[in-house]
């Protein structure tokens, strides 16, 4: 039976569970004609997660939100997978880098997305505080590359599932080249991480961006007609006349 | 054998570990003479963690950093710890309450508290952003312990250790009483928590903050090209920019000559009849005059301006009922001038953003080249069309003075107050 995730299709966080469930062998399906604002407000909703964000899991033992959670619930599905580690310090080194990539990385991602994409303030200094705090957070996990394939041990685990999502968001919205080409072992690592199969399946063809998010505005200029404009050239030639 | 410990003392993260130990049986010291700043950026530390924060763990196994996964390390190694649930269901709402607890709480928490202490920039809007989302939480977390009495279970596991620690900062520091009175059964669970022998052990006597942290100086100022300051810290700044302001300037000159070699298509309107007007001139006396701003920059505006040159605008959000969130409208209008870039050499403009509350008002004054709107900024800026313009008329006194107020930020303005003044130049 499939355990059912609810979550519209192409957020970084539903890709940490699916890819999980890729390299677990469990079988995770998105909930039908899920509607962002509208699915997620609904007293059901509300109660399988008070806070209404998503994703949310439905298990036979009952929901479980926050996408690191679910993705380590998938992950343990399996018994003795190595995606987990195998031994008590390897667990350690596993939470360790999901918790930075959650805490240093996505974090400071977020403040430098969300303002642009019209979630919350954008107020330049604020940016640069983020901008300058995530290249520390980089910096250190270019150094941790610099040597290690991946994050711990000589294989994939959970870890680099979640870091990979993560910075994800970052490469296809905000880190242009030049911007990347400051941490070569984090580009490296992220372009060899995306083109692994279990990967790919989920996310498709990734694509650096190549310019830094716009700042949006409120309004969607496409919503408004044609027209529109007209009228107001029309009024603009008559006022100068 | 004891596990160290790298840590000042009093820190909430550190308190996650110390905490677990306390509930496992397990040793674990604070490392000896630690000193915030200086033994994390030695390179010994950043072998262990490269970021050079604190908390770290030493295993003998190896280090490990990160509070959350220090305090699940130290939780595994007493075997079935109740601390960590006892079945799959079990570990996942424990762990789906640490990452609540991580993402929604402490960063809300984080985003408050630490600008105040000056180590980051400190902005309102921002601020009002966080304690918005903040509460959000706190209130979804309220719901949830309306119910229960631990986040998981019957007894108290890692989640609500680590849920503790963090709302310990926003208690002692940020979260006054009038302020969690809103979430009684969040309080109830705290004073709970902070009350059990294990924690207080580790934490000591709370008191509840009796008013928010004091805003700091900041310690390390950053320099931002154009700071989108409020209103209030508008008139300060305009005090303290005189230096700064020529800088950006001289840069700003410096572009535009190096640009000018190059083979461009020349936009119409240099191709207009000279003028006498010097539009940088203007933009360098409004941003130099720091005193008698009447009559020196007003003043000078009126001897340069050109009506053959140089057409000026009114202009009137046409949606300001839907301006009901600050920030949002605040943004609305950033956006709007951060677009306008590309008219930077034919236009100067004011923004004001009227009322001190919902739904606010965004009115404008636009200088022009030309005796029209151009019509690239039409073309290229979809913003214009959300404006109602209207020309003005210099021979008419009231809409000269309505052009001197927005130009001076004049507050009150028509009779409101102004949440912020932003100026494109
Ligand atoms: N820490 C959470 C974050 C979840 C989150 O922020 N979800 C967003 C979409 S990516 C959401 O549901 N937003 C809807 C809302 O804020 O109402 C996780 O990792 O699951
Ligand atoms: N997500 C990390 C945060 C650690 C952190 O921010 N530590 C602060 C002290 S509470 C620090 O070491 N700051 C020093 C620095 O930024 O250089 C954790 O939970 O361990």
């Amino acid at each position: 039976m499939a355990l059912v995730l609810h979550s519209g299709s192409t957020n970084k966080n539903t890709f940490k569970v699916l890819v999980a469930a890729e390299y677990c062998g469990v079988n995770v399906e998105l909930v039908k004609n899920f509607k962002m604002g509208v699915s997620n407000k609904t007293p059901e909703f509300l109660k399988m997660n008070p806070l209404g964000k998503v994703p949310v899991l439905e298990t036979p033992d009952g929901p479980i939100f926050e996408s690191n959670a679910i993705s380590r619930y998938v992950a343990r599905l399996n018994a003795d997978n190595p995606i987990y580690g195998t031994s008590l310090i390897e667990y350690a080194h596993i939470e360790q880098w999901i918790d930075f990539a959650t805490t240093e990385i996505d974090l400071n991602i977020s403040r430098w997305f969300y303002p642009r994409a019209g979630y919350s303030p954008y107020i330049p200094q604020a940016e640069e505080a983020a901008i300058s705090l995530l290249k520390r957070a980089l910096g250190a996990l270019n150094s941790h590359l610099a040597t290690n394939t991946y994050l711990v041990g000589h294989g994939i685990t959970l870890a680099d599932i979640i870091m990979t999502c993560n910075l994800y968001l970052g490469f296809i919205r905000l880190m242009t080249k030049s911007f990347t080409s400051e941490f070569p072992h984090v580009e490296r690592y992220f372009w060899s991480m995306v083109n692994q199969p279990n990967f790919s399946k989920v996310m498709g063809k990734v694509e650096q961006t190549p310019y830094v998010q716009p700042l949006q505005s409120q309004r969607n200029p496409q919503s408004k007609p044609k027209q529109l404009k007209k009228e107001i050239k029309k009024y603009l030639v008559k006022e100068s006349s | 054998m004891a596990l160290v410990l790298h840590a000042g003392t009093g820190n909430k993260n550190a308190f996650k570990a110390l905490i677990t130990a306390e509930y496992s049986g397990v040793n674990v010291e604070l490392v000896k003479n630690f000193e915030m700043g200086v033994s994390n950026k030695t390179p010994e530390f950043l072998k262990m963690n490269p970021l050079g924060k604190v908390p770290v763990l030493e295993t003998p196994d190896g280090p490990v950093f990160e509070s959350n996964a220090i305090a699940r390390y130290v939780a595994r190694l007493k075997a079935d710890n109740p601390l960590y649930g006892c079945s799959l269901i079990e570990y996942a709402h424990i762990e789906q309450w640490i990452d609540f607890a991580t993402t929604e709480i402490d960063q809300g928490i984080a985003r408050w508290f630490y600008p105040r202490t000056g180590y980051m920039p400190y902005l309102p809007p921002a601020e009002e952003a966080a304690i918005a989302a903040l509460k959000r939480s706190l209130g979804a977390l309220n719901t949830h312990l309306a119910n229960n009495t631990y986040l998981v279970g019957h007894s108290i596991t890692l989640a609500d250790i680590i849920m503790t620690c963090n709302l310990y900062l926003g208690f002692v520091r940020v979260m006054t009483k009038s302020f969690t009175s809103e979430f009684p059964h969040v309080e109830r669970y705290f004073w709970t928590m902070v009350n059990q022998p294990n924690v207080h052990k580790v934490v000591g006597e709370v008191k509840q903050a009796e008013s928010v942290f004091p805003v700091q100086s900041q310690k390390k100022p950053a320099q931002p090209k154009e700071p989108a300051k409020p209103k209030e810290a508008k008139k300060e700044a305009k005090k303290e920019a005189p230096k700064e302001a020529a800088k950006p300037k001289a840069e700003a000159v410096a572009e535009d000559e190096e640009e000018a070699p190059k083979p461009k298509a020349k936009n119409p309107l240099d191709l207009l009849p000279p003028s006498k007007m010097i539009l940088d001139e203007w933009k360098r006396l409004y941003s130099n005059t720091k005193t008698n701003f009447r009559e020196v920059a007003i003043g000078g505006f009126w001897e340069m301006y050109d009506p053959e040159g140089y057409s000026l605008w009114f202009c009137d959000y046409k949606y300001n009922d839907e301006n009901t969130v600050s920030f949002v409208t605040l943004n609305k209008v950033s956006g709007f001038l951060q677009r306008m870039d590309l008219a930077r050499k034919y236009a100067f403009g004011k923004m004001l953003v009227i009322g001190s509350e919902p739904p606010y008002k965004v009115k404008g004054l636009w200088l022009f080249r030309g005796k029209e709107i151009p019509q690239f900024v039409l073309d290229e800026c979809y913003d214009m069309e959300l404006y109602e313009w209207t020309k003005v008329d210099i021979t008419d006194e009231a809409q000269k003075e309505r052009v001197n107020a927005m130009i001076e930020d004049q507050e009150p303005f028509e009779g409101q107050a102004l949440l912020d003044a932003k100026c494109f130049k």
